[in-house]
């Protein structure tokens, strides 16, 4: 129990991406009307951004 | 509460140590011991207001826009009346209101995502170690400068900071590890309901009515309740790890931290009588040598 728990704090970051961040930055993308490159759906294109984020996060340890 | 007024000397310089204590004492209990009706009010108040932009928003009644303003002033001002509590200024232990200063505390904190025993207990630790580079754990606050101060507050919240070793190592040190589980429940439980209304179609209400709203708060209060009343935070002592100074913002814009120096010299001193505490006490406060503003 204890080292699943320590598991989950310790990706908590790529959680938070992938739980929060990821849906903002579709209803974003839709709220204000801007396109995916590539033909790429707003889904996509958040997921490409906010699970970048995330990695970037998990690894660095900050999120800015 | 003691309403009798305390004369003071007009040269306190020849006075003893023991002698400023018990004026000052007086002047303390004076100012405290009274029911904070405010308080209460406030936390309450405040809890409905923030609950009820949620389905003025969903409904439609409310345009988000003019939601997230108040959703944020809500967020800001949630603190305080836990702050009350973690010294049980409401109610102490075993008197009758007990257990409204304890339903003020969780009831308010876990907007915050942070459980009221951790509060109280690394709040409680600020006091007793303030300004200590290794215990305090506010210290992560201390920046030259507002702007930097502000950047600091914003660092105190990613991943690797230090800020969150320093309340785990606050939470062992008064031997409530316990709290580290129920920390990080309360953190997935945010992610857990902010991820289940995002993905259902309330992603930017999620966004403006707490996240947000969250991080503009706790960047705020750590500004005004950290940062600024201990500035520069290089000195112990019970009359210099704090001070009082005069904030751009006024007195309510800063949450009434101007008068940190009372709260730390008596923090069973309710947060609505610390002005006029401050007044009666600067005399004394000027004989210790404390750091006062020109206030």
């Amino acid at each position: 129990m204890e080292r699943a728990l320590k598991f989950i704090a310790s990706i908590l970051p790529l959680i938070f991406a992938f739980a929060f961040m990821v849906p903002v930055i579709d209803a974003g993308m839709q709220a204000v009307g801007v396109n995916a490159p590539f033909g790429l759906s707003t889904l996509s294109a958040a997921l490409i951004i906010g699970g970048a984020w995330g990695v970037f996060a998990q690894i660095t340890g900050r999120w800015v | 509460m003691n309403a009798q007024s305390v004369i003071l000397p007009d040269d306190l310089s020849q006075l003893s140590d023991a002698e400023l204590r018990r004026l000052e004492l007086k002047i303390a209990r004076k100012h405290s011991g009274m029911f904070p009706w405010g308080a209460v009010a406030w936390a309450f108040g405040n809890l409905a207001v923030w609950l009820s932009l949620w389905p003025l928003v969903f409904t439609g009644l409310l345009p988000l826009w003019a939601a997230f303003p108040i959703a944020t002033i809500n967020l800001a001002l949630v603190y305080l009346p836990t702050h009350e509590a973690q010294h049980d200024i409401i109610a102490r232990p075993g008197t009758k209101l007990r257990w409204l200063n304890e339903l003020v505390g969780h009831a308010t904190s876990w907007m915050m995502i942070t459980p009221f025993e951790v509060f109280r207990v690394t709040h409680l630790d600020h006091h007793r170690h303030t300004n200590d580079p290794e215990k305090d754990v506010d210290i992560t606050s201390m920046a030259p400068g507002p702007w930097s101060a502000i950047w600091a507050a914003i660092k105190a919240r990613q991943p690797n900071a230090k800020r969150s070793a320093d309340y785990v190592a606050a939470l062992a040190r008064n031997g409530r590890e316990d709290l580290i589980l129920l920390s990080l429940i309360y953190k997935l439980g945010f992610i857990g309901i902010l991820g289940t209304l995002a993905w259902n179609g309330y992603a930017l209400e999620a966004l403006f009515l707490w996240w947000l709203p969250y991080q503009i708060a706790i960047t705020y209060i750590i500004f005004f309740l950290s940062w600024a009343p201990h500035h520069p935070g290089n000195e112990s002592g019970r009359y210099r790890n704090t001070r009082s100074w005069r904030s751009a913002v006024g007195n309510i814009g800063s949450m009434g931290m101007q008068f940190h120096i009372v709260h730390h010299l008596h923090p069973y001193i309710p947060l609505y009588r610390t002005p006029a505490a401050y007044r009666e006490m600067r005399p004394i406060l000027e004989a210790r040598g404390c750091r006062l503003g020109d206030i």
